[in-house]
């Protein structure tokens, strides 16, 4: 059977089965309904899913009243800011990593471990890597979902495309050199710039960070509080991502035209159309790729997925991902302070149905095709069934690294951001972005600290 | 008889009912003024005022996202840090002047030029001043999601007709070095609001100083430089003051085409992306409220200084004679 008609079966047992029970079982609700506002950003694509899973909430729950307020992505940053700062946020709202953590020392979202030791919560059903990165200064704020695993550590790569270029096609590159040999090969340019793209080494902090991994790099010390990405590995990463930029892609704003105005969730990325050999994005794109172009997905001979190349210069490298680190890694569903304790609790049982229980987060991400926080859900055999490459995800996610991160991250991020695009624009050497960066993040980083330390002695 | 005495008497009391409202209308003639002005007054008092004053106070404190109770006062800080620690202060003001330079006087001159054509007597030109009105109608992110597609480097029409020509393709809004003049060409497309108001001008000026000039031979181009600019300058200086409050506030433009970061090397980092960023990425509003209010300082300053030399070069056509 076709996986997408795996995913269609699947999706519309579970809707008959909320259906069917969600009535059955709200007439056992004597009390009153509490209605919790649940703010995310799941997109209209996937509306219809976590509505599936919310009927089977409050199936179990009927006193409680679930209303899926799914957000535009535009304006996010404002929606959430304004929305946390309310005095009347919303019952539970989907939260990335900084953002828990910057509500958390802001005091507008509550700790979570009482409900957690009230309700018997098995904590240890998470990967402890995705568990980990919701507590701050030894508090639980959240309970993970999606996965923040397999977010940097996979990539996936057009078959056809390795094939014409005279490439075994099951064999994909697993260093960074014989990625850049098969990206020499498949790259296009025309008078318009790159028509068919081999690799991009090319982004923001995230990709940097991302690459920094596969030469046995790391960005911070264990404890957040010294930052180590300016390193000879750090140089060497952001050396080789310029030289695959500028002498394979044709400079950088040839690739920034390339992908101007695309979006993969969209389905009007290069990689629809056969022009993209090697492609990152994160686990996400299962699902996307199966929604946008059903019937390429359900043909593996023409896509595969492989983990990261690594440096194959560096004998301590190795393929590696990393868990925690930007801001699409490690969300979370965040309860905020001036609802009453009985809406909190509310929000918890949400969090953590959505979270770990089988017809909740689970079947959520099965049905994307995307592995769960959970390890239990992901044992799940079906996986091989609806993503042909579930073993590669798994071999993925062991490979992950969390980062530690603080409130400040953002401001970090955009300070390493426009550094490392001065070097891409030939602003600066990439030795003097990472410096100039290290600089100014370190400051900012050790303030945060010093304030931090002394708030908490 | 009858019937005539008493239309007499109802026209009579009719008519001392009129002058009773009359007198009272006048009486109180200021306080209906203000019941008439009262709701925009409201309007102004609790949507702006209020708020203007508040943002004033937060711009001296450490105001963060969350803040319970009343937020600490650092007096000063925030301005200090503004003016000797934020390089992106002078970076988005650099990028909003040299906006605002090139945008202010060439969405003037256009709109004054198509309103001096739109003010020909020729036929259908109703159809026309509507045909040239259309963009102002267009909301601005539906304009600006299109002028993304159109400037689009690889499949953007723009492009696409200049390869068509023979002329090399143009990084619109991926180029550190065409962001600006970009914003500032998509700009032109909103002429219509002063267009509409040039318009409206230049319906006003009589016909008989025309009709002078010409008896006097002058030629059109004389009528223009010498009737038409002069008599316009109230309306002028009206959009050019318009214009440049606008100017300092672009935000929604560059928000949807390049992002809050600006785009590369921060090129469209325009003022009030900075202030957006500070507020709702950083959470440090007290500090956007400090930069909001440095804005409004410099917008101030800026009305007041072209309020003052506005006598020099606006003709209100009411200066006194002197009599020789």
């Amino acid at each position: 059977m076709k996986p997408s008609r795996l995913f269609g079966l699947a999706m519309a047992a579970m809707m008959l089965l909320s259906l069917g029970l969600a009535p059955a079982l709200a007439q056992d609700c004597d009390g009153d309904v509490i209605e919790l506002e649940f703010m995310n950003w799941w997109g209209a694509a996937r509306e219809a899913l976590m509505d599936t899973l919310i009927g089977h909430f409050q199936a179990e729950n009927p006193c409680i009243r679930v209303i899926n307020q799914v957000q535009p992505w535009d304006n996010r940053a404002e929606l959430l800011a304004t929305a946390a700062a309310s005095s009347n946020p919303p019952g539970i709202i989907m939260s990335t990593r900084p953002e828990t953590y910057q509500f958390a020392i802001n005091g507008l979202i509550i700790p979570i471990d009482h409900f957690v030791e009230a309700h018997g919560t098995d904590l240890s059903v998470f990967y402890d890597g995705e568990i980990g990165l919701q507590y701050w200064n030894g508090e639980l704020y959240g309970l993970p979902m999606p996965t923040a695993g397999g977010l940097t550590g996979l990539m996936i790569y057009n078959k056809n495309l390795l094939r014409d270029a005279g490439f075994d096609p099951e064999d994909p590159p697993e260093t960074w050199q014989e990625l850049e040999e098969m990206a020499a090969a498949i790259t296009v340019a025309d008078p318009m710039g790159i028509d068919v793209l081999g690799a991009a080494a090319f982004g923001t902090d995230s990709e940097f960070v991302a690459w920094l991994y596969t030469n046995n790099g790391k960005y911070v010390t264990d404890d957040g509080r010294t930052l180590l990405f300016n390193s000879p590995e750090g140089l060497e990463t952001l050396e080789w991502m310029l030289s695959v930029t500028n002498n394979i892609n044709h400079g950088t704003l040839n690739i920034t035209d390339f992908f101007q105005d695309t979006a993969f969730a969209q389905g009007d990325h290069p990689w629809y159309e056969d022009k993209q050999a090697f492609l990152h994005i994160n686990t996400s794109f299962f699902g996307h790729f199966n929604v946008n172009d059903p019937e390429g997905y359900a043909d593996p001979s023409s896509w595969g997925t492989m983990l990261r190349p690594y440096n194959g210069d560096n004998p301590d490298a190795h393929s590696a991902g990393t868990t925690g680190y930007n801001y699409s890694g490690a969300w979370a569903y965040t309860i905020p302070r001036v609802h009453p304790p009985e809406k909190q609790e509310a929000a918890f049982k949400f969090a953590e149905f959505i979270g770990a229980h089988p017809l909740g987060g689970c079947a959520f991400l099965f049905a994307q095709s995307r592995p769960s926080p959970v390890k239990e859900c992901n044992e799940n055999p079906a996986y091989y069934d609806v993503n042909p490459y579930w073993s590669v995800v798994l071999e993925g996610l062991a490979l992950d690294t969390p980062v530690q991160i603080t409130p400040v991250q953002g401001q970090l991020a955009e300070i390493l951001s426009n550094n490392i695009a001065e070097a891409y624009h030939g602003v600066k050497s990439a030795e003097d972005a990472l410096n100039d960066a290290h600089a100014e993040m370190q400051a900012l980083l050790d303030e945060f600290w010093a304030e931090f330390d002394a708030e908490n002695m | 008889m009858a019937q005539a005495s008493i239309k007499a008497k109802q026209t009579q009391q009719d008519a001392t009912w009129k002058v009773r409202l009359q007198e009272w209308w006048f009486r109180n003639r200021a306080l209906i003024g203000f019941a008439f002005i009262f709701p925009w007054f409201a309007g102004f008092i609790i949507f702006d005022a209020l708020p203007f004053i508040y943002n004033l106070y937060l711009s001296f404190t450490d105001y963060q996202i969350g803040t319970v109770g009343v937020p600490p006062w650092i007096g000063l800080e925030n301005y200090v840090e503004i003016f000797t620690e934020d390089k992106f202060f002078g970076k988005s003001m650099y990028n909003t002047v040299y906006y605002l330079g090139f945008s202010v006087p060439l969405r003037l001159i256009f709109a004054f030029l198509i309103a001096l054509i739109l003010n020909l007597r020729v036929r259908g030109m109703e159809l026309y001043r509507t045909l040239f009105y259309v963009p102002s109608v267009v909301p601005l992110v539906a304009a600006t999601v299109i002028f993304a597609g159109f400037l689009n480097t690889r499949y953007g029409f723009l492009n696409q007709f200049l390869v068509l020509i023979g002329a090399m393709p143009v990084r619109w809004l991926s180029s550190p070095d065409a962001i600006k003049p970009s914003l500032i060409l998509i700009s032109l497309w909103g002429f219509g609001g002063q267009m509409i108001i040039f318009l409206a001008g230049l319906q006003s000026i009589p016909d008989d100083l025309y009709e002078a000039a010409a008896i006097d031979g002058g030629t059109g181009w004389h009528r223009l430089v010498y009737i038409t600019v002069p008599l316009m300058t109230p309306t002028i200086f009206f959009n050019l003051l318009l214009g440049l409050i606008g100017g300092f506030q672009i935000f929604e433009q560059v928000f949807i085409l390049i992002g809050t970061n600006g785009g590369p090397l921060q090129a469209g980092l325009v003022y009030m992306l900075h202030v957006y960023n500070k507020a709702f990425r950083d959470f440090e509003f007290g500090y956007s409220a400090a930069l909001s209010v440095i804005l409004f300082l410099i917008i101030f300053v800026l009305t007041l200084l072209l309020v003052y030399t506005s006598n020099r070069w606006v003709f209100y056509g009411d200066a006194q004679d002197d009599g020789t």
